[in-house]
């Protein structure tokens, strides 16, 4: 099951460089199409609310002489995040139809090869696997954004590969720290013989065992290479050259699912193995996330190119997913999850809109671009929900979560909360007012977006305009476009003003999904349900209890894990207690656990 | 021979001041002890390095490789000498024969390279820059 | 005396197809001075076998702090010799040749390439010898063995100009080199006695035992492995290899790039085997602290010198020589890290880790070089005869459409040494990461990951010339392979082995080569170890096997005789 989620497209991308040209579209909707038949089919007979089902996880010997395995599984949260991949994956196949006529087999080839690692992001259970699948989506997207990007595209390209591999270096250091914590952990005595797992079960026991100072380095150093992928402030400013230049599915690709790879690592990694880290720099952490949230919307502001705006809307948007994460509480984690999906969903859908439009004006400056509704109503309307999905009106997917967010960075109580009741993280009202200003600056430059593009009096790109029929407006403006436009951009020439329904297929089954997940977002939660309720039990018992952290949340354990068995004799539980705010304590339980 | 343990305390201490050797020796040679050589050929290496660095004749710089060569063949010798046994005399013919070598492999070089430029000045080579 | 030349087949082996080659190579029938080469690839294959089959070297020399490594360092000579070999192949007198087959009169004197030959089995004869070292005396021999015969290579590879000054300058700096580890050497044998290194390594544990090194013998050491970096082309001594590495001809850039920093990284390791790690604790990296602060230095440097100037370069030699810098600091950080008594696995063993990078690097190396090796470029409009090695970034542009197969090659070599993942550049850093995260080297685990992100910018552009932009069809001068079909083909090889080599082979012969015993079988804690970081010794799962028997004459004077 899992492996076919994970070769079809790999298989599917295998096959499309052998195809003859015509066939090739269809190869890549069939690689796509069975992954999402599959989840589908699975959602449905699977009753997630009780758990993952059992013995769906791999695990298959890989480089055995460095302890790496090849191993897979799935819980409620993956399955909502590969539940959501494989939902983009054939929308960006038909979405590129018409915007991709050269050099097809490279693009759809790795673009099929995007989505397998993607996926194979979501189900590795093993944290080098994870990293191998985390760095391999840098080649596909990069490809994808340098071949096929608009005009600054290598530049965009380059940066956005060594943003994200200098932090995921980072983070590969941080795992292997860990993993050697794991092999000096007691019960199993360093032996020298091969005892290093990377199991990602195994380390998250192995990192709740560390010192606060030793979880404090693996914290950093795992979110050095998560933050960025997300991106959290200061580390976002290759998202939105990469937004701009990537094409149109590369960017849908891109606001989906790869910037989830990094608050999904956060909560299956970085904060299961650093809990005391997480807990104590939540507020920090947080503190960026409200900044990306606030400064994100500002420079949403003042933006003119359209897909500009929405890729920092991203930046802004993610910071409320990582803000309702450090919240460490129900509501908080389950916004945040929402919001993974939520966000994939609208703002994928509305970097379709934006590069439908541009397939036929060529531009995305807002200067020239108004009362577009006019033109094209069916695609106003798209346009229009999907902003205020972005926006969070109630009734849009996106007030669920973005309203659980700040809901759970409210409550969040920890040492700055008055609330009797509160729990999770250090945050409280602070946080969530300051959050709320974000809100309303996300709703005043996406509707001002809104305002300028859709509505108004027509306004049109001053060179489009002269290629058709001088002020021609209405449905006839759509041959002679096509007509007067020469074979320089051939590929837009059989596009009609408003949309095909190729287009509108692409886009109806989000905007239901956006509309249904805002009105009734209960299958979503009763999915992921239980990974978050063990975060917050993880949490929970982390802060009141220090002493012991109890089993690693999620994830299918692999039956042969060492350190299960092992006794916390190692590092002694009370040394926690007192670590975080002592710390010569902290260092002398380092240098314990260095013997 | 003198035993390994025979030799230990001396070693950990290598009382540089001491004389060369043990065993008796012609009165004339027993001031100059084993710190004499030394410093000998530390100079040499020194001066073999410092001319190495600053001579930008072709032929000047290889002698002055060959001297810190032969630095360390006094260096060899003496301590051949002071721990009375002869490895490091084996060890400084096999120096000769690798510097010979490396001679003429370097004449060799200078000559191609004198043939085509008609200067031994390291300078006038400059074609490899980056 | 005679058993030990009984551990040095492989090395006759060699020795004979050189010197037969050298002979054959003057002959005035071209059918048998082509010999050279196929001679010269059966010896390889040949002393491959004998160095893989037996290695009755553990048994006949008793006592010695790496066992294995010999074996492990002939093997890999033999394997990447042979792919050397193919790189070099049609090298040697091709222009010379060429004017023969317009009619010219043999010459003997002018002919070079049966020396092209012997020399490179000469070279690796010394590396092989270079890996069996057990004697100061050996060792120097076989470093200046490898080191000797390179430099004739290089002046010889073309014969342009350059060639003949990277020549100069690289014997220059390599007399330099070895008169520095030379006098490191003379440094050791006065403050020890001897030049035999297991005696050397009891000696020391007793200097150890007795409250810490003498300085001399510090002295020493340090002067060696400043000398020996010359050769691995780490910092201090690194200055000349972006000139020779562009000077000479790719073929032999490939070859300077692996076999010298191969011998050089056998003979720190033997040097550094004579001081042990920490007496082998397993957590702590315990060389003599000021020898670790001095490798730590140069590691450090050498990683960061290499990347940031590298970046700065637009000639692909050049960023190739600059990044064979910084590869040299990624290993430099295993050796750092030691070994584990015993068979250590290899995401402890920190030798494992460097053995094992030093067959990836070879190999991706390969890759890249015969990639260069396989083009070359003609300006439009020039006779046939006057071809120029492609050199500069731009002329590789659209590779991967003109020449699919040296394109991909290209992409993924350098992918490869980029240590992207999954390709073997990858799996074969993670070892250098683990056992120095091992070792407590944190700070040296963060600089190599952090320079392997910054060395991503160079390998990314050129991958992403060949293979993203379109051929520049304008530009006034073409690239062409040149059509020698065994360029591509070691290239092709080597690809292949960055994608799909089987890792558990080759890891498991690293390790086996990494093999690590005790200097003085019994572990004698060193007061003066560095390290606030050092564990309470926990007693090891080493041996407690008596003190080797005290040998009072000298062994090793009379081996090499």
């Amino acid at each position: 099951m899992l492996l076919t989620l994970l070769f079809t497209p790999l298989l599917a991308a295998l096959l499309v460089p052998l195809m003859p040209k015509h066939a090739v579209r269809q190869v890549a909707l069939v690689g796509t199409l069975v992954p999402l038949a599959l989840v589908i089919f699975w959602l449905c007979t699977h009753n997630w609310f009780v758990g993952p089902p059992q013995g769906v996880g791999v695990d298959a010997a890989w480089v055995e002489q460095l302890g790496i395995r090849f191993t897979l599984g799935i819980d409620g949260l993956s399955m909502a995040l590969v539940t959501l991949t494989a939902f983009l994956g054939p929308i960006c196949v038909l979405a590129s139809y018409s915007a991709i006529t050269t050099r097809i087999r490279t693009y759809y080839g790795w673009l099929l090869v995007l989505q397998a690692v993607m996926t194979g992001v979501f189900l590795a259970r093993d944290a080098i696997l994870f990293y191998v699948m985390f760095e391999f989506t840098l080649v596909p997207m990069f490809v994808l954004i340098s071949l096929f990007g608009s005009t600054n595209r290598k530049a965009a390209a380059i940066k956005f590969f060594l943003y994200t591999f200098t932090g995921s270096v980072l983070a590969l250091a941080g795992i292997v720290y860990l993993a050697w914590f794991n092999t000096q952990l007691p019960g199993k005595l360093f032996d020298g013989s091969g005892s290093w797992t990377f199991n990602v079960a195994a380390l998250v026991n192995a990192g709740q065992k560390m010192s606060a100072v030793q979880q404090t380095w693996v914290f950093f150093a795992l979110m050095a290479g998560f933050a960025v992928k997300v991106p959290l402030f200061p580390l976002h400013t290759w998202l939105p050259l990469a937004h701009t230049e990537a094409p149109t599915a590369g960017s849908v690709v891109l606001a989906g699912v790869l910037l989830k790879l990094g608050t999904f690592a956060m909560l299956t990694l970085a904060i299961p193995m650093a809990p005391i880290a997480a807990i104590t720099y939540a507020p920090a952490i947080a503190v960026l996330a409200i900044i990306g949230c606030i400064y994100g919307g500002l420079i949403c502001w003042v933006q003119t190119d359209v897909k500009k705006l929405v890729a920092y809307s991203s930046v802004a948007h993610l910071g409320f997913c990582v803000l309702g994460m450090f919240s460490f509480n129900a509501a908080g984690l389950q916004g945040s999850v929402l919001y993974m999906i939520n966000h994939g969903l609208s703002t994928g859908a509305l970097f379709l809109c934006i590069g439908m439009m541009y397939e036929r004006y060529h531009t995305r400056n807002m200067a020239e671009l108004g009362g577009l509704a006019i033109k094209m109503p069916i695609w106003a309307s798209f346009f229009v929900l999907f902003t205020m999905a972005s926006v969070g009106l109630p009734g849009t997917n996106g007030f669920v979560s973005e309203f659980l967010c700040v809901l759970g960075a409210f409550q969040a109580g920890g040492n700055l909360g008055a609330f009797a009741g509160s729990t999770g993280g250090n945050l409280g009202p602070f946080f969530a007012f300051a959050a709320g200003t974000g809100m309303i600056i996300g709703a005043i430059y996406l509707l001002y977006m809104l305002g300028r593009v859709c509505f108004g009096p027509l306004k049109e790109p001053l060179g489009h305009a002269d290629h058709g029929h001088g002020s021609s407006h209405g449905a006839a403006h759509g041959s002679g476009h096509a007509a007067a436009h020469g074979s320089d951009d051939d590929h837009a020439q059989h596009l009609p003003a408003d949309l095909t329904g190729r287009e509108i297929g692409i886009l109806v089954p989000i905007a239901v999904a956006c509309i249904f997940f805002g009105v009734y977002p209960k299958p979503l939660m009763q999915l992921i349900d239980k990974p978050v309720m063990n975060t917050v039990q993880l949490v929970e018992s982390t802060r009141k209890e220090m002493p012991a952290p109890k089993a690693a949340p999620s994830a299918p354990a692999t039956p042969a894990t060492p350190a299960k068995t092992s006794t916390p004799a190692h590092t002694d539980p009370a040394k926690h207690a007192e670590v975080p705010s002592a710390p010569a304590a902290a260092a002398a339980a380092v240098q314990e656990s260095h013997s | 021979m003198n035993s390994l343990s025979h030799m230990l305390p001396m070693l950990t201490s290598l009382d540089l001041s001491s004389t060369l050797a043990q065993g008796p020796l012609p009165a004339a040679m027993s001031t100059i002890t084993l710190y004499h050589y030394l410093f000998t050929s530390a100079a040499l290496f020194c001066i073999g390095l410092i001319g190495f660095l600053t001579r930008r004749n072709l032929i000047i710089m290889f002698l002055c490789t060959e001297m810190m060569f032969q630095a360390a063949g006094i260096a060899l010798i003496a301590f051949s000498r002071f721990h009375l046994n002869h490895t490091g005399e084996t060890f400084v013919i096999f120096i000769l024969t690798v510097a010979a070598a490396e001679a003429a492999l370097a004449l060799a070089l200078v000559v191609l390279l004198f043939r085509r430029k008609e200067s031994l000045d390291a300078s006038v080579w400059t074609e490899l820059k980056g | 005396m005679i058993e030990k030349l009984s551990t040095l087949w492989p090395e006759i082996t060699l020795l004979i197809a050189a010197t037969l080659s050298m002979i054959l190579g003057v002959s005035p029938s071209l059918a048998i001075r082509r010999l050279c080469a196929p001679i010269a690839a059966a010896a390889l294959v040949i002393a491959g076998l004998l160095a893989y089959g037996d290695d009755p070297r553990a048994a006949t020399v008793p006592n010695l702090a790496l066992p294995h490594l010999a074996q492990y360092g002939k093997v890999i000579t033999a394997a990447i010799g042979l792919l050397l070999l193919l790189l070099c192949v049609g090298l040697p007198d091709r222009d010379y040749e060429a004017k023969l087959a317009r009619g010219g009169v043999f010459d003997a004197l002018r002919n070079t390439r049966g020396e092209f030959y012997a020399f490179f089995l000469f070279s690796l004869t010394g590396l092989m010898l270079c890996a069996g070292a057990d004697d100061l005396i050996w060792l120097f021999l076989a470093l200046e063995l490898v080191s000797l015969p390179t430099y004739i290579m290089v002046a010889i590879s073309t014969s342009r100009n350059r060639s003949m000054e990277a020549a100069v300058k690289y014997f220059f700096l390599g007399a330099l080199g070895a008169a520095t580890f030379l006098y490191g050497f003379a440094l050791i044998y006065g403050a020890t006695g001897t030049t035999y290194l297991p005696k050397i390594a009891e000696i020391f544990q007793a200097q150890y035992a007795a409250g810490g090194l003498s300085g001399i013998a510090v002295a020493g050491l340090v002067l060696s492995v400043i000398g020996v970096c010359f050769k691995i082309a780490a910092v201090p001594m690194h200055f000349y290899t972006a000139d020779v590495y562009q000077g000479a001809h790719a073929s032999v850039t490939a070859f300077l790039a692996f076999v010298p920093k191969t011998a050089g990284f056998f003979a720190l390791m033997l040097l550094l085997a004579t001081v042990g790690w920490a007496s082998g604790e397993a957590t702590t990296s315990g060389l003599p602290q000021p020898l670790h602060t001095i490798l730590w230095i140069i590691a450090v440097l050498t990683m960061t010198a290499g990347n940031v100037l590298a970046v700065l370069q637009n000639s692909v030699k050049r960023i190739f020589a600059y990044s064979s810098i910084a590869h040299s600091g990624y290993m430099l950080v295993g050796l750092i890290a030691g070994p584990v008594v015993g068979d250590g696995s290899l995401q402890s063993s920190g030798l494992a880790a460097v053995l094992f990078y030093l067959v990836a690097y070879g190999v991706t190396n390969v890759g890249v070089f015969a990639v260069l090796a396989s083009l070359e470029k003609r300006k439009a409009g020039a006779a046939a005869e006057t071809t120029d090695e492609v050199d500069s970034i731009s002329d590789f542009r659209g590779l991967c459409s003109t020449s699919p197969l040296l394109g991909w090659t290209l992409v993924i070599s350098c992918v490869g040494l980029l240590g992207l993942p999954p390709l073997l550049g990858f799996f074969s850093k993670m070892p250098l990461l683990t056992s120095g995260i091992r070792a407590g080297e944190y700070g040296l685990v963060v600089v190599l990951v952090i320079n392997s992100a910054i060395a991503a910018y160079y390998y990314l552009r050129i991958a992403s010339t060949a293979l993203l932009e379109s051929p520049d069809l304008a530009s006034s001068s073409t690239v062409r392979p040149v059509g020698i079909p065994t360029r591509p083909i070691a290239g092709l090889a080597a690809a292949a082995c960055v994608v799909a080599l089987s890792l558990y082979t080759i890891t498991d012969f690293a390790r086996f080569g990494a093999k690590y015993d005790l200097p003085h079988k019994q572990v004698i804690p060193a007061p003066s170890a560095p390290s606030a970081k050092e564990a309470p010794a926990k007693s090891p799962s080493a041996p407690s096997a008596p003190a080797a028997q005290p040998q009072a004459n000298v062994p090793g004077a009379t081996t090499t005789n």
